[in-house]
């Protein structure tokens, strides 16, 4: 390569420039639809839309709770992103979230260690054991019979939520409150926070280096390529000689792991007991939509799910004072933003004009 | 008390429960099946209902009639099958990403309309809706066993029966479903034999939005007249499923979707009495179709490798 070609490309005809623009414009579009839709509802929108963007700045406090609340989220994100990008539609992660709970909770529950340093760890590896195998179910079944994972992988979510249910009214059930929820965590299972004022705990380290490792894996490694190559070519993939099987059960496995993760990391940090229906729930679908506005990269995963966290946060802020606007708001702009990033031929004509006026420059010198 | 549960799973009641259940998802599988047969995916069945039903309760609410409330949740169905195929086919979406975007977020969405209108997130309960009501059929409902079967369903399911028998006429008997089962048999021949594929393609995914809306209506303008989260409760999917099993069959395809009613049937049965888990049985049709699927596919990959057949 020479000197030249690795100068900094920052015209618009360079991929990655036009995917940075595509991504502003989507955004751009999303706001000015949140803001006339606020326009619609609100009695003072303008006020109702900067409190959402503004927010969760506005007490420490908001920003903590940003903090704590998205990690959950990224590493679901992060789960869904590994499927997604090597071409797996498993959507199974949120029955994952589910049942990995109740390992969570049988061992938060158990005085199995009385250290506080060990008990977490060990809660989050009984949960990431527990959807790394129960995770491979949808995607063998696709690799080796064409099962229609979707489908099997959704109406195993429904399963694993009854089962749950079953398992914590049988074994963990609390006498104290009328609904079904697990006894309260030992304290010793707490995830301790490092600096208690923004809620930085070791799970956010933790998913820092998830995430480096899973961008360095997906992108530097050959089982990354291979992921990539699976799913952006399948009959490719399989051509150049790669196992789709073994590819697939490894991919459902990490994603599997990364759920059962995410899930302890949820139950220990937003709760001090389980209930299987309402704890860990929706948690695994929102991944889905994290990863598509992350395009699958797990950097992007990790900046969406704390964007989205954030206007999640700064949406329930404006509840406190303006009760007219549903947080559900945030939904709107995450649907926007998704349908846009994932068009290929958004602002494609915009782009191909540019090309040919570079191109016709060029001819011209 | 095992006998009893057991006795009463041969009654009367407990068919016409199943055929009661079976509305829904047969509408949801003929939504899914009629795009399959056009060589295209939509896997957003579940929101389709979803929407269709919550906009069947505030087009009824604020229309004062149920019929026309029908008409809005119909115009809503179809409008989200014309965005699908806006993103899928004018701007390059993948159209399996969509579906699994809007199923997603159709819940929140949903729950955003209805706290506009009722400042509530859970149900509509608040809201005084006209709904559809149940038809008796003189003469025909004097008719032994049949008889019942036949008369006082509600409206919605005689219009399922009817189109249940104009879709097979339409795909089966006539040029236009010829080309359209031709598009998804092999499109680039379609193609050649000078067929408008995607046009067709348009058009099978809006009568899909319109199936999948009435069966969203069947479950919220009937009986309980009311839009509550969550509703839909996986049988969007189950339609999905039945038409992966269908393989393209037709009468499979019913078949499959009424198994999955009678499991339906099933669990509400059982879970009204105490010697089953409660929390077990409620997951009794989601492990059907699970174990339907998964069968259905082993069988077709043992079919496969003996080479009888050739792969599709």
């Amino acid at each position: 390569m020479t000197k030249k070609e690795k100068k900094l490309n920052l015209s618009i005809t360079n991929p990655r420039v036009f995917d940075a623009v595509k991504l502003l414009c989507a955004l751009l579009i999303a706001l000015v639809i949140t803001f006339l839709v606020l326009c619609l509802i609100s009695k003072n929108p303008v006020k109702a839309f900067f409190t959402i963007l503004t927010g969760p700045l506005s007490k420490r406090r908001y920003f903590g709770a940003v903090i704590e609340s998205f990690i959950p989220y990224a590493f679901a994100g992060l789960a869904a992103g590994i499927l997604f990008k090597s071409g797996a539609f498993n959507l199974g992660a949120e029955g994952i979230y589910i049942i990995s709970g109740v390992s969570v909770a049988a061992v938060a529950c158990s005085s199995i260690t009385t250290s506080g340093f060990l008990h977490p760890i060990l809660c989050v590896l009984a949960a990431a054991v527990t959807g790394g195998v129960l995770m491979i179910i949808p995607s063998f079944l696709k690799a080796k019979f064409g099962t229609n994972e979707m489908v099997v992988s959704l109406m195993l979510n429904s399963i694993y939520l009854g089962i749950s249910m079953y398992l914590i009214r049988t074994f963990l059930l609390t006498k104290t409150t009328s609904t079904i929820g697990s006894k309260d965590y030992l304290p010793t299972a707490k995830i301790k926070y490092l600096y208690e004022p923004l809620r930085i705990s070791p799970a956010f380290i933790l998913l820092i280096i998830v995430t480096i490792v899973l961008y360095l894996v997906m992108f530097k490694t050959k089982l990354g390529y291979q992921m990539r190559l699976a799913g952006a070519n399948p009959k490719f993939a399989e051509y150049s000689g790669i196992s789709a099987f073994k590819l697939a059960i490894i991919t459902a496995a990490m994603a599997g792991v990364l759920a059962g993760t995410g899930s302890a990391i949820q139950l220990l940090t937003q709760s001090s007991f389980y209930q299987p229906d309402k704890t860990a729930t929706g948690i695994g679908f929102s991944g889905m939509l994290l990863a598509m506005l992350g395009r699958n990269n797990p950097i992007g995963i990790v900046v969406a799910s704390f964007l989205i966290k954030y206007l999640e946060q700064g949406a329930s802020v404006l509840y406190f004072s303006d009760t007219s606007v549903p947080s559900e708001i945030v939904a709107i702009v995450e649907g926007i933003i998704i349908l846009l990033i994932s068009s290929q031929y958004f602002l494609r004509g915009f782009r191909e004009k540019m090309l040919l006026k570079e191109g016709l420059k060029k001819d011209a010198k | 008390m095992l006998s009893s549960i057991f006795s009463s799973l041969f009654t009367m009641n407990f068919l016409l429960t199943a055929i009661r259940l079976a509305t829904p998802i047969l509408f949801a599988s003929i939504a899914a099946f009629i795009t399959a047969s056009a060589g295209i995916v939509n896997i957003a069945v579940e929101s389709i209902m979803t929407f269709g039903a919550l906009a069947g309760i505030l087009g009824s609410y604020a229309t004062g009639s149920a019929w026309l409330g029908l008409m809005i949740g119909l115009v809503v169905g179809v409008g989200v099958a014309l965005l699908i195929a806006f993103f899928s086919m004018k701007l390059g979406a993948d159209p399996i990403l969509i579906g699994i975007a809007l199923n997603t977020f159709a819940d929140s969405l949903a729950i955003f309309f209805l706290y506009l209108v009722t400042g509530e997130k859970g149900t509509s309960a608040s809201l005084h809706t006209p709904t559809l009501s149940k038809v008796t059929i003189p003469f025909i409902e004097k008719i032994p066993f049949f008889g019942k079967i036949l008369s006082g369903q509600y409206v919605l399911t005689y219009v399922c029966w009817i189109l249940l028998i104009i879709l097979f006429i339409m795909l089966y008997k006539t040029p236009l479903g010829m080309r359209l089962r031709a598009c998804g048999l092999n499109s680039d021949a379609a193609k050649t034999a000078g067929i408008n594929v995607r046009r067709i393609q348009i058009f099978s995914l809006i009568l899909s939005g319109f199936f999948a809306a009435l069966g969203g209506m069947y479950l919220s303008l009937n009986s309980i007249h009311l839009f509550s989260k969550g509703m839909v409760s996986g049988q969007g999917w189950m339609g999905i499923a039945a038409n992966g099993i269908s393989g393209g069959r037709y009468g499979t395809l019913l078949l499959s979707a009424f198994i999955f009613a009678v499991f339906r049937a099933f669990s509400i049965i059982f879970s009204q009495s105490t010697i089953f888990p409660v929390d077990l049985v409620g997951a009794v049709p989601y492990f059907a179709v699970f174990f339907f699927v998964t069968i259905s596919s082993i069988l077709n990959y043992l079919r496969i490798k003996r080479g009888n057949v050739e792969e599709k």
